[in-house]
């Protein structure tokens, strides 16, 4: 018996090694260690990469087909072929264009797959096997949110599936496989042909094989295209599709494809989108939660959601932020006023700040948890938290406690310690878009944090004096590893600290800036988060958006009161 | 009144050279003109130095080679209609016929690197959403192009070696530019058929060009041109074994500039004339005793750190790099240029070393390394290479096996930013003490006799 023959891509031609009885399976496999991958190949390489070469040398797996999809396939082909660490591995050599030339290309490929096949297995190629395993593709009219983009990882995809009521329907690189059904004349042409063989012996009668793979290497290329080949104007119904409320567009670190569609698809996207970034591992599951959470909150609106009883008695809604730097409380009256706040350094448990500033804002305010009619949780925490009604993301929360600070702001920046968002509003305060930066650090309170660290200075030191700089310094790295290099070399020459500052102030800026333009933001600009204390980034961020950037004393406490606001509104 | 040093005057040059950057860094957002203006100022000025005041250091095919690469690109910036943007693997030669100016855009990206203005342009890449990850030199084309610092361009013409960069900006500049695109696909393994497949994409490239430039194309120039491609190739083939225990002369960027003129110019009578200079200054170069280096994929030439190892250094040199052999034979063309142009420059495309398998680099190394009697190798992982990054172990256990000692090296060739030049510059150095060591070992055990003078000028001895 052959044993299955994995593959990671959709070109790969399975119907054909069906033909021959090989069972074929998609590679799903998420490796927990890059540890071997790293050895043989290299650290930057993409996360499912590297993860193929984890999987190919499990001993349990004997057989796979690649193809010469993108840079990484070609050297995960070179690593594994020099590790002889497989029964059976073949690459696919697939062509860039689709004409005619192409096809008998693709052709010739093929051939030369089944003929490694037969040899490797010892099988003959039965038609009537390859015709019958295909799966006619369905156009899909049902309301629905598709994964789009770079291959979606395990994770990702139950992350997806979790974080949205609708269904998600999977046409990422590696799961939109859609190979049209051999057209009825191509069987019966096959048999006719056989037939004429067994009457008629002075005709030579093609191999079936042969008739098979001519038009089968079309059929494969005809599929809608990844962003490999040179003509992709066939993905252009991916976005817009009936039935799509929404569209999660996966990119994935050292997989450059992606991030040019998404460029240019989100200028003018007809449907609600949102990029997510991962590195192909099941690391940052809680910020991929929040974010598609968020998307799934700003897809059908709160208001639609959420619905509490108010009850009979007085109304006082508990918000409350559980953050990686700082917990924050809030307690607001029936007109949505705060009657009680409290902000308190999260520490090492989450769960127990929660508590203490739960009990902290109630006794301020003079109430019992009894006396509270709703409380809303929200930040990185709000699952944890116990005794909550329900809990909301962050970013629909802080955009509504902002919208409450500051109603005129049309765009929220929000630099917190381990994250930094831009989120656009509407005038009524909903999201409308909203981006986060990627597991990096680089553009949040860490950097800055980290950067002190390295000046050996408090953090309060390092704002104040970024202030008093005299000349420009351009830190050109966003990764905090090398722009501490940067800063390092810096301090060597003798370059004064305020104006390295103030160079490290400017890189924020920068990050943000890039982060604003994908989601289009315009002024008033207002931001939050604890980096909003730090005056120099504000006039950096300033700066670089050509428009003042406000702040308000009460900016920290936005998600806490963005919370207790939602919970309000829910109230019936 | 002390007399300045050469560092000093290098410390110097590179303030003016970032005083520079920093002011066109403050106007490219919103006067991107006068930024393309003077980056071509820029450039036409290091031209006229490498034309009149040329580095007295180099061999004279390395003053023709930087003079040569610099044309390359001012001629293309100075003749905007008559552009052709284009990658550094593309056959070059029907450009040329029809007396149209490839613009490369590797070395654009190579010259704006040189003239310290790489970050305002990736900047300005990311900020327009292109990957952090993604090839430097990629994003400094990128970044150039939607500041609309490059000039307008007519004509895309690229093809799929050697990366995946390839597929993704040119496509991405064609709608930007809304200029016409042409894509050669290029199989990975070498066949009649698939050369056929190849030599019919660039003839229907060339009645493309023809149409879209209104020019015709001289079929007979074009014979020439590929005929002296062969040639120009084989002479730079019969430099290596001139190269053994000779001191070269180079530096990193001179290394590049070779390859870019070996690519760019291939087919044009400059380019034979370098490879003809290259066997006489060779055959006549001094005595190198010190440590050889065969070089794989691009060179950090920006590197202060590194510069100090090997930059004409009579310790140790860069002997060969495979950047500048990536499109040779050793066993001879199938197809001669003379009478099938198209079939052989399809020929040099699928053959081409950076093209396919990664243990086709690997051999094409450990080749080198043979030919020229390198101490060892050095694999530099250019960020955002995946095709080399991938294949680095690869490269360095199979030369390993052949007895050449090598290092992998990761940095990035075009952004300063992205280059840890300290940590680098240790990790080559110690690689260059152990082959001091290996080398002074292998000497004690098996004594040789000195290389035979070949000239006069072999009685100079460095080191």
């Amino acid at each position: 018996m052959t044993p299955t023959v994995y593959y990671p891509c959709k070109y790969a031609p399975i119907e054909l090694l069906a033909g021959y009885g090989a069972a074929c399976k998609p590679v799903t496999y998420e490796a927990t260690s890059f540890e071997d991958a790293d050895r043989l190949a290299h650290p930057n390489l993409c996360g499912f990469g590297k993860s193929l070469i984890a999987f190919a040398l499990k001993p349990e797996v004997k057989a796979l087909v690649l193809t010469s999809c993108c840079d990484v396939m070609r050297r995960v082909y070179d690593v594994l072929d020099a590790e002889q660490c497989l029964d059976f591995l073949f690459m696919v050599d697939l062509p860039h264009l689709t004409g005619p030339a192409e096809r008998a290309r693709l052709a010739s490929e093929l051939e030369r797959l089944a003929e490694a096949w037969e040899r490797y297995s010892g099988e003959t190629f039965d038609v009537g096997a390859a015709l019958a395993s295909f799966e006619p593709p369905v156009a899909r009219q049902d309301a629905r949110v598709t994964l789009l983009g770079a291959h979606g990882p395990e994770s990702l995809l139950k992350a997806a599936e979790s974080a949205f009521d609708l269904p998600v329907e999977n046409l990422t690189c590696t799961g939109g496989r859609r190979v049209a059904s051999p057209p009825a004349s191509l069987g019966r042409a096959i048999r006719q042909e056989a037939c004429r063989e067994s009457c008629d012996a002075s005709t030579p009668a093609p191999d079936p094989k042969e008739a098979f793979i001519g038009w089968y290497a079309g059929a494969l290329l005809d599929q809608t295209p990844c962003l490999r080949m040179a003509d992709i104007s066939g993905r252009q119904n991916l976005i817009g599709a009936p039935g799509q409320r929404g569209v999660i567009y996966h990119t994935m670190k050292f997989c450059d494809y992606y991030g040019f569609e998404y460029l240019m698809a989100s200028q003018d996207a007809a449907v609600p989108m949102i990029k997510v970034e991962t590195d192909g591992t099941r690391q940052s599951a809680g910020q991929l939660s929040t974010r598609l959470k968020a998307f799934d909150e700003t897809l059908v609106g709160m208001t639609d959601t959420l619905k509490f009883d108010k009850g009979t008695g007085p109304i006082y809604v508990l918000g409350v932020d559980s953050g990686s730097t700082s917990t924050d409380a809030v307690v607001v009256d029936k007109d949505g006023t705060p009657v009680a706040t409290v902000i308190l350094p999260t520490g090492a448990k989450a769960t127990e700040s929660a508590q203490r500033a739960i009990d902290s804002v109630l006794e301020k305010a003079g109430l019992a948890r009894d006396q509270i009619t709703l409380a809303v949780a929200t930040g990185y925490g709000r699952d944890s938290i116990p005794s909550m009604d329900t809990s909301i993301t962050e970013i629909t929360c802080h955009a509504r406690g902002a919208h409450a600070l500051c109603p005129e702001a049309m765009t929220i920046v929000d630099i917190g310690g381990q994250d930094s968002k831009v989120i656009k509003l509407d005038e009524d305060g909903n999201v409308v878009n909203f981006v986060m930066n990627d597991k990096c650090a680089a553009g949040t309170g860490r950097f800055l944090e980290m950067m002190a660290r390295t000046m050996e200075l408090p953090l309060d030191e390092f704002c104040t004096q970024g202030l008093s700089w005299k000349h420009d310094v351009k830190i050109s790295s966003m990764c905090t590893v090398f722009a501490e290099s940067e800063v390092v070399s810096l301090v060597a020459d003798d370059t004064p600290v305020p104006d390295i500052i103030h160079g490290l102030d400017r890189s924020v800026a920068s990050k943000i800036t890039s982060l604003a333009k994908r989601v289009k933001a315009e002024p008033p600009y207002l931001m939050t988060g604890g980096v909003a204390n730090n005056e120099g980034v504000v006039t950096a961020i300033g700066e670089a958006l050509g428009a003042p950037v406000a702040t308000s004393e009460d900016s920290q406490l936005c998600g806490a009161l963005g919370a207790a606001l939602l919970g309000l509104e829910a109230l019936v | 009144m002390s007399q300045m040093t050469k560092s000093d005057d290098q410390k110097l040059g590179i303030k003016i050279l970032d005083a520079w950057a920093s002011a066109i860094d403050g106007v490219m957002d919103d006067r991107p003109d006068i930024t393309g203006f003077w980056l071509l100022k820029a450039f036409q000025v290091k031209r006229a130095q490498c034309r009149f005041l040329p580095d007295r250091w180099a061999h004279p095919s390395g003053r023709q080679a930087a003079l040569l690469a610099l044309e390359s690109v001012t001629g293309a910036l100075e003749h905007p209609q008559d552009i052709v943007l284009t990658s550094i693997f593309m056959p070059n030669e029907i450009f040329q016929s029809l007396g149209l100016y490839p613009l490369i855009a590797e070395a654009a990206a190579n010259f704006v690197t040189g003239a310290h203005a790489e970050p305002s342009f990736i900047d300005s890449a990311e900020k327009h959403g292109v990957p952090e990850t993604y090839c430097s030199f990629h994003k400094v084309l990128l970044g150039g192009a939607f500041a609309e610092v490059f000039p307008s361009i007519p004509f895309i013409a690229n093809c799929s070696v050697a990366c995946d960069a390839n597929n993704l900006s040119f496509k991405l500049l064609a709608a930007h530019y809304g200029a016409p695109q042409r894509y050669i696909d290029v199989p990975d393994s070498y066949t009649e058929e698939n050369c056929r497949y190849v030599a019919e994409q660039l003839e229907s490239l060339a009645r493309a060009l023809e149409e879209a430039y209104g020019r015709t194309l001289d079929l007979e120039d074009l014979k020439e041109r590929v005929a002296r491609s062969q040639r120009t190739l084989d002479k730079l083939v019969a430099t290596l074994p001139l190269r053994r225990n000779r001191f070269v002369k180079n530096n990193m960027g001179l290394e590049m500039q070779h390859a870019l003129v070996f690519h760019t110019l291939l087919g044009d009578p400059k380019a034979e004339q370098l490879a003809t200079q290259m066997l006489e200054d060779y055959a006549g170069a001094p005595e190198f005793h010190g440590v050889n280096l065969v070089w794989s994929a691009t060179a950090p030439f920006f590197s202060v750190p590194l510069q100090k190892l090997v930059d004409v250094n009579p310790e140790q040199q860069i002997i060969a790099s495979d950047m500048c052999f990536d499109q040779v034979t050793f066993d001879g063309w199938h197809h001669d240029g003379a009478h099938e142009p198209f079939p052989a420059m399809a020929e040099r495309l699928i053959r081409n070393s950076y093209n396919g398998g990664g243990q086709r680099r690997a051999d094409r190394m450990a080749e080198l390394c043979e030919m020229a009697k390198a101490d060892g190798a050095v694999v530099f992982c250019h960020w955002g290479c995946k095709e080399t990054m991938g294949c680095a172990q690869l490269v360095k256990s199979t030369l390993e096996r052949a007895d050449f000692p090598c290092i992998t090296l990761d940095g990035d060739g075009c952004n300063r930013a992205n280059f840890p030049g300290g940590q680098a510059a240790t990790r080559l150095g110690a690689f260059l003490e152990m082959l001091h060591a290996r080398k002074d070992q292998r000497a004690a055990a098996h004594p040789q006799p000195a290389a035979s003078p070949r000239d006069e000028s072999d009685k100079q001895t460095v080191a």
